[in-house]
């Protein structure tokens, strides 16, 4: 029997409220509002009260899927990249930089985000840079 | 403190004992166990309250065996109790740890900082309910400001299923908040009032006043205050006072026959 309480962040949006995750036997099994954190007083939303469920979901993504035939389909990190890269120079080539957009999001870091926006600006080439929070 | 739990988990007394700790400077709930008998040392009561026992609960839903200890407080006592009645925990795989406990009506001082009442702001005291109220002050507003006042504060509700979700006597599988037939979903508020009076009815002879419900609203409503009523009323009826004992609730006996008169309502 293995019972832990573990202090986290919700992922879900930019606000950055504090959660406890509660795991028993290795499984996460539920979400707690962390009482003393300072962002949110041990108050959530409804997304954050169930923050275990999207983890935990049969529906969740576990590999990159391409669309062979009209069907997503498993596929590797080196296909999938390779793809996307093809694709994307494809269509710079034919339409130029700023045929492409890129959007950024709330649930991945502060420095992930700031490569995601070097990687539009450098890479590709276009300012046409957004974030999720702001749609 | 300290050395009872260790004492306890060294003879086999409890097998886990929740309790305390500090992480990353906040105090937190924690599992102490056998394998891991010099962290009691950290065993600290805290002052932000969580409620150890619905983790209890949970824990014993998967191992029915298991003897755990708990820190309790006045009101993880009082949801013991409820717990024990509606056979959600047996008394005997349980042993506690009583320490000195937060402001309720039961009680007076108490050491959680987290529950002293914040003063109400002036909108709310004027158009709103003031969290502080006691039922008998809530009820002397005449019947239309009182129910404007009351469905002010209901019409904010998020929907966020935070009342529910952090109640340490709220353990049903299915949930009549989540039965379509009775709510309807897909909007924000929730239909107000019944989506609060659906969960108060459900409260009475259940809610043992500890505030955490409160304590998780993020728009304040005086769920606490709403709740008391629906206990006053079992406490009248069937002089039933909830988690003060072990004895049977008068909701899960079935009788022969209707002794109660009919009321008006």
């Amino acid at each position: 029997m293995d019972f832990k309480i573990i202090p986290s962040v919700c992922s879900y949006c930019g606000t950055g409220c504090g959660v406890l995750f509660q795991v028993m036997d290795g499984r996460l099994v539920d979400t707690l509002p962390m009482k003393t954190h300072p962002v949110n007083e041990g108050k959530l939303c409804i997304k954050g009260w169930n923050l275990h469920e999207h983890v935990v979901s049969d529906k969740r993504l576990t590999s990159p899927m391409l669309k062979k035939n009209g069907h997503l389909q498993e596929a590797s990190w080196d296909d999938a990249i390779q793809t996307a890269v093809e694709k994307l120079k494809a269509i710079i080539e034919a339409h130029g930089p700023d045929s492409v957009g890129v959007l950024a999001s709330a649930k991945i870091t502060n420095e992930e985000n700031y490569l995601v926006q070097k990687f539009a600006r450098a890479v590709i080439g276009t300012n046409n840079v957004d974030h999720c929070a702001r749609l | 403190m300290q050395e009872q739990v260790r004492e306890w988990l060294e003879q086999g007394k409890v097998d886990i004992f929740l309790g305390y700790k500090k992480i990353q400077g906040h105090p937190l709930p924690h599992c102490f166990t056998r394998d891991n008998l010099d962290e009691t040392d950290d065993l600290i009561v805290g002052n932000a309250r969580y409620s150890l026992e619905k983790m209890a609960t949970k824990i014993a839903t998967e191992h029915k065996e298991l003897k755990i200890g708990l820190l309790v407080r006045d009101c993880n006592q009082r949801a013991l109790n409820v717990l024990y009645v509606w056979n959600q925990l047996r008394p005997d795989n349980i042993e506690t740890i009583s320490v000195n406990c937060c402001p309720s009506k039961l009680k007076e001082h108490g050491d959680c900082s987290y529950l002293e009442p914040e003063k109400a702001a002036p909108l709310k005291m004027m158009i709103g309910i003031d969290n502080n109220m006691d039922v008998k002050a809530a009820e002397e507003f005449g019947q239309e400001d009182r129910y404007k006042r009351w469905m002010y504060e209901l019409q904010k509700c998020l929907k966020c299923y935070g009342c529910r979700d952090i109640c340490p006597v709220c353990f049903c599988k299915e949930c009549s908040l989540e039965h379509t037939d009775l709510i309807a979903t897909g909007s924000v508020p929730p239909e107000v009032p019944i989506f609060h009076l659906v969960r108060a009815v459900h409260m009475g002879g259940r809610c043992i006043d500890c505030g955490l419900c409160e304590d998780a609203c993020p728009v304040d409503i005086p769920l606490r205050l709403l709740y008391r009523k629906v206990n006053d009323i079992v406490s009248d009826v069937f002089d039933y006072k909830t988690g003060t004992s072990v004895d049977q609730s008068p909701f899960n006996m079935l009788g022969e026959e209707v002794t109660l008169e009919p009321k008006p309502i």
